[in-house]
């Protein structure tokens, strides 16, 4: 579809809403109920900084790094030289910008038939400075890591992730909700495309576990009241709930596995850092089925649920692969990278005259045999690895190992395993020497675990008034056994550990003054034994440029958060005043001042500031920092019809 | 017509005495009950200037004619003040009928039978709640219809809000700014399930220790439509309902705090849950309860029923842009109790205090002001009830009567000069209908239950 036609289908979308606005008709159209909305929505940057996991953010872009390759497993420096990596640093003013338009249509018929449909198509101008990757010179493998492109969602095989997505470089269209109901007194069944949310908690998913989330719009950092709301990832499936009676409720699914979908390389929320290739293997396990089942009640004045989900994990996990890339060292000799020394040359001549065919084209076939890729989007320095390794929380030097170990025709081009963080870096520069950048390949899998949950809650009566009273407190936890996490070296051996998972949510309403309507508060408090708010394990936390985890040594005790959040109403409702928090005990801090503006029925304005810090400790101690570039100011004007 | 008895200042006198010496029965000639319970022309009970506006007014004012800003200031003690304001300042017309004599135009039947029935079976314990004289929860109908106390009184409304088993209100709902424009429209569903206090002599599902099941859900306009709430009411008026809401946002059914009762629900809205049916709160979380005053009143107690009018919809004007009002109808209310309550379990509310005009023929309100803190007036809700029945349109029970309900809303805030102008209508957006019986539908597993504030939500 070229620009023109792009243009053309969602002015058409949205004539089609305007001229179906309004709710019901006449006759048969009684229970026909259409309506929507289109949304213009901006987060225009304040800060200067640029994602450092995209090409045009990099942290090295122009910056001279002094490389000392060595010979593996010294950590001796034989061969020194400086480096400036040379891809053109990207100067954006907006994060984002997108016109978005949704149509929502129900229709009931019969007593016992629901029909609900939605429609969500969303267009990017795509006004952002790029990466470009002909300045680059990149001839880098696979989908997406040329031209950036904002929705598609490449799996390797090329098929379709999600059936009911239609998507292009620039627009997205799906369909969030495509469900029937039948409802036949106390049984409900739900078919069709349709999201599903459990648990108390906001924001932090421990019982939330049915759906992935899609962080391709605006990743984590959307308007905080509305959760996941435009996030979770809707599946086609079969909900069937029963009210056992007044106080008992069963709630179970089966759904098709939709896994969460992350921003695409060079887009402006990616959190992968660009000089990894992602092969994402959903393909193998998009026929395979989530379930899940759910009883809620009470007993006596606690509110008590439960829940079992045998399900493979939305997430998935990570691992160096084979690149496939048939792409040689730079030029026919082997010292043709000016500054290296002729020591160097002469050594790898004598090394690569001794494989078969002999030469330095041969390095191509023995590097698609492993996890690398020649190209100038790769890495190129030790010190680039180290750091990115660290922002990635991810193993240094077990990295390198894991991606020569497990691929021994590495070894044909003199990598070898080694034992300490300088012993890493003078192979690392080696190579980075003698490629001119290297990209590392990295395969997403994904594997079944069983989630056991518990949730109870409890309101407080207090005197009249007092800050107690109404107080909602709600306890919830989950248990996941054997649950698999990425390896922070990027070994296929995942980290298999038991996981619990738990949160505190506290939350009233509260009036400060008869002036203005009650505070709605809520207070968080989250706890997970082994990995962090995004599910990266936490042995793979508190790595420095200069140390790897190996050295510094990951975080014990797993990981704390909490949330303060509130909601202040004006005098009706017009204005909305929204602030929300999020801290990470390791020291992130996340802060989410919003207001939201309701002149009258058509239009709603909503502005909110996103800022992410890292207030103390290491920056890769916490989970928060991996957005803190995003310092940005968002809008999103609404008229609904 | 009755002789002149009495004297014109009669009447006043006498309401006067009923109201210092608590004096319960209704009526000023004769009790009103034993008349109605007698099916007799309930016009006995009260002196001819109690039963003809034209007669009050000593002709100046007759059923026919319209109130405006030019003759409003003859009647201007018989309306509340902030409806005096309306059309003295704002352009509103009310058209004055006929007073009704006929008591079954102001009940639904099955509640005026149920009123009959169980008369003088309900008494108040020691906990403050109401008790039929089994020592049950009470068991439907008017549980006072000469009611003693502000206690009384308001039980009468908050036992059963809606007087039927099961209602289900199809509403459209428009805000209107203070410069007259339409500034939201809301469409929504609010359904009501008696769990005691029911008309048929049951109680739903054995739920003794509840009062009702009501849910609300809205249905346009895109922004706020799939919100559904469910409230649980306790029987034991001393506790808050538990309130489950689902928000699109959420995308699944949470539990919400339910003690802050006046806030705005929605963007633009006037009314907040606490002046549902001038009795949104449980009755025992208000106190400090009085009657003061007895005195008739003007009220839209009949004829407001638009069905001839598409989607029941009556007509508008006043205000800046004409769109302030509905056209309504009022009637002389021969008496009213003015009661008074002060929310006392709400220590932050910002009301200080409810004034409630109560027709004491259905013991349903007429008017309702809420003044602010300083005591300042505040707010107006004012609700019209009507027969359903215009021409050849009839809502008809299950006996085949025409049913009674309320049919519209004035929530005005006088003090943002913002109006919520709402209609019961025949249908809203989703093709939700009003009913006032659940004929052989599931309500409760189709509207009341968490399951179905899932299902309704979006």
């Amino acid at each position: 579809m070229n620009q023109r036609n792009r243009i053309g289908a969602v002015a058409a979308f949205a004539a089609s809403m305007a001229v179906s606005g309004g709710a019901s008709a006449d006759g048969i159209f009684d229970s026909l109920n259409v309506s929507g909305y289109l949304r213009y929505e901006a987060a225009y940057k304040l800060g200067g900084e640029e994602n450092p996991y995209n090409q045009g953010g990099n942290l090295f872009n122009g910056v001279a790094v002094e490389r000392s390759g060595g010979i593996p497993p010294s950590e001796a420096g034989l061969f020194n030289d400086v480096e400036t990596r040379q891809i053109a640093e990207t100067d954006n003013d907006f994060n984002m910008m997108y016109l978005r338009g949704r149509l929502d249509i129900g229709y009931k018929f019969g007593d016992n038939f629901n029909f609900v449909g939605s429609v969500r198509a969303i267009y990017d101008p795509v006004i952002y400075d790029e990466f470009n990757p002909t300045q680059a010179d990149s001839q880098a493998c696979c989908d997406y890591y040329q031209q950036p492109n904002y929705f598609d969602y490449a799996i390797e095989g090329g098929g379709k992730a999600n059936p009911l997505e239609w998507t292009g470089r620039d627009y997205m269209v799906d369909l969030p909700a495509l469900y029937l109901d039948y409802q036949n007194g106390p049984l409900l069944v739900r078919i069709g495309n349709q999201q599903i949310a459990w648990g108390q908690a906001l924001f932090f998913r421990v019982l939330d576990v049915p759906n992935g989330l899609d962080l391709r719009r605006h990743s984590i950092l959307d308007f905080a009241s509305e959760e996941y709301s435009d996030k979770r990832v809707p599946a086609l499936g079969v909900r069937i709930a029963y009210q056992l009676n007044e106080n008992w409720e069963l709630d179970t699914f089966a759904q098709k596995f939709q896994s969460t979908v992350y921003g695409n390389p060079n887009t402006s929320y990616n959190v992968i850092a660009s000089q990894f290739t992602v092969r994402d293997f959903y393909d193998d396990y998009s026929d395979e089925l989530n379930y899940g089942a759910r009883i809620r009640g009470s007993i006596g004045d606690f509110g008590v649920q439960a829940i079992y989900s045998y399900r493979y994990n939305p997430d998935g996990v990570f691992r160096w692969t084979k690149s496939g890339v048939n792409r040689g060292l730079p030029g026919t000799l082997p010292n043709v990278i000016p500054g290296l020394t002729d020591n160097l040359g002469n050594l790898l001549q004598a090394v690569v005259d001794l494989l078969p065919g002999g030469g330095i084209p041969v390095t191509g076939s023995i590097l698609a045999e492993t996890a690398f890729e020649v190209d100038p989007t790769g890495v190129h320095s030790a010190d680039e690895w180290f750091t990115y390794a660290a922002m990635a929380r991810l193993d240094a030097l077990e990295g390198l190992n894991a991606s020569i170990e497990e691929f021994p025709q590495s070894r044909l081009l003199l990598a070898a395993p080694v034992e300490s963080d300088e012993a890493a870096r003078r192979e690392l520069d080696l190579f980075f020497q003698l490629s001119g950048g290297m990209r590392g390949h990295i395969a997403r899998e994904y594997f079944r675990e069983r989630v056991f949950g518990l949730g109870t809650s409890y309101v407080v009566l207090g005197e009249p008034g007092s800050f107690l009273d109404q107080l909602i407190i709600n306890l919830e936890a989950t248990y996941v056994p054997n649950r698999k996490f990425t390896n922070t070296s990027l070994s296929r051996n995942y980290i298999d550990q038991d996981e619990w998972t738990s949160a505190l949510v506290m939350e009233k309403y509260h009036r400060f003054t008869r002036a203005f309507p009650a505070t709605y508060f809520v207070f968080q408090y989250m706890h997970k034994s082994q990995s962090d708010l995004f599910g990266r394990h936490l042995s793979g936390f508190g790595a420095t440029p200069e140390e790897s985890v190996s050295t510094t040594g990951g975080i014990d005790g797993g990981s704390n958060y909490l949330v303060f959040a509130f909601q202040q109403p004006f005098p009706s409702l017009v204005w909305r005043a929204d602030f929300a928090a999020l801290y990470d005990a390791e020291g992130g801090l996340l802060l989410q001042p919003a207001v939201r503006w309701k002149p009258n029925g058509k239009f709603t304005v909503e502005a909110f500031y996103n800022y992410i810090d890292t207030v103390s400790g290491n920056p890769n101690s916490n989970a928060l920092s991996t957005a803190e570039w995003a310092d940005e100011f968002s809008m999103r004007i609404s008229y609904q019809f | 017509m009755h002789i002149r008895k009495y004297d014109f200042n009669y009447s006043r006198r006498m309401f006067m005495e009923k109201t210092l010496k608590g004096v319960a029965a209704a009526g000023v000639l004769t009790p009103l009950w034993p008349l109605v319970a007698e099916g007799a022309d309930i016009s006995k009970a009260y002196p001819d200037e109690l039963m003809s506006i034209e007669m009050y007014t000593k002709g100046k004012i007759k059923p026919g004619d319209i109130l405006t800003a030019d003759n409003v200031d003859i009647v201007k003690d018989l309306l509340d003040p902030i409806s005096y304001m309306q059309v003295k300042e704002m352009g509103r017309r009310i058209e004055i009928v006929d007073t009704v004599t006929d008591m079954e135009t102001l009940f639904p039947p099955k509640f005026l039978e149920a009123t009959l029935r169980n008369k003088g079976k309900a008494k108040i314990g020691p906990d403050g709640n109401i008790y039929a004289d089994n020592g049950g929860p009470w068991i439907g109908g008017l549980p006072f219809t000469d009611p003693k106390s502000g206690e009384e009184t308001i039980a009468n409304i908050t036992l059963s809000w809606g007087r039927h088993d099961y209602c289900q209100y199809a509403i459209r709902q428009w805000d209107i700014a203070p410069d007259g424009s339409e500034a939201y429209q809301y469409d929504f569903v609010w359904a009501e399930l008696q769990a005691t206090g029911r008309l048929d002599g049951t109680v739903f599902q054995d739920k003794k220790d509840l009062l009702r099941y009501q849910s609300v859900w809205f249905t346009a306009p895109n922004d706020i439509s799939g919100s559904s709430f469910l409230s649980i009411w306790k029987y034991d008026q001393r506790e808050f309902p538990e309130l489950y809401g689902y928000l699109p946002a959420f995308k699944r059914v949470r539990q919400f705090p339910t003690n802050q009762r006046f806030e705005p629900l929605v963007p633009g809205v006037t009314w907040f849950l606490s002046d549902a049916w001038a009795a949104g709160d449980p009755m025992l979380t208000w106190g400090n309860y009085k009657i003061v005053e007895r005195k008739p009143m003007l009220g839209a107690v009949s004829d407001t029923f638009h069905g001839s009018k598409k989607n029941w919809e009556p007509g508008t004007h006043g205000g800046p842009k004409g769109k302030t009002f509905w056209d309504t109808k009022m009637s002389l209310v021969p008496e009213v109790i003015v009661l008074e309550a002060e929310p006392t379990g709400y220590p932050r509310s910002p009301v200080g205090k409810k004034r409630v005009w109560i027709d004491v023929r259905n013991q349903m309100f007429i008017a309702y002001n809420t003044f602010d803190r300083r005591g300042d007036v505040w707010k107006s809700f004012e609700a019209g009830w009507s027969r359903y029945k215009d021409g050849n349109v009839v809502v008809k029970d299950a006996n085949g009567n025409p049913d009674w309900s309320w049919t519209y809303i004035h929530s005005h805030d006088v003090q943002s000069n913002r109006m919520s102008r709402i209609h019961q209508t025949e249908s809203c957006a989703g093709g939700y209908k009003s009913l006032l019986t659940a004929g052989d539908t599931d309500v409760y597993n189709k509207y009341l239950t968490t399951t179905a504030i899932q299902r309704l939500g979006t």
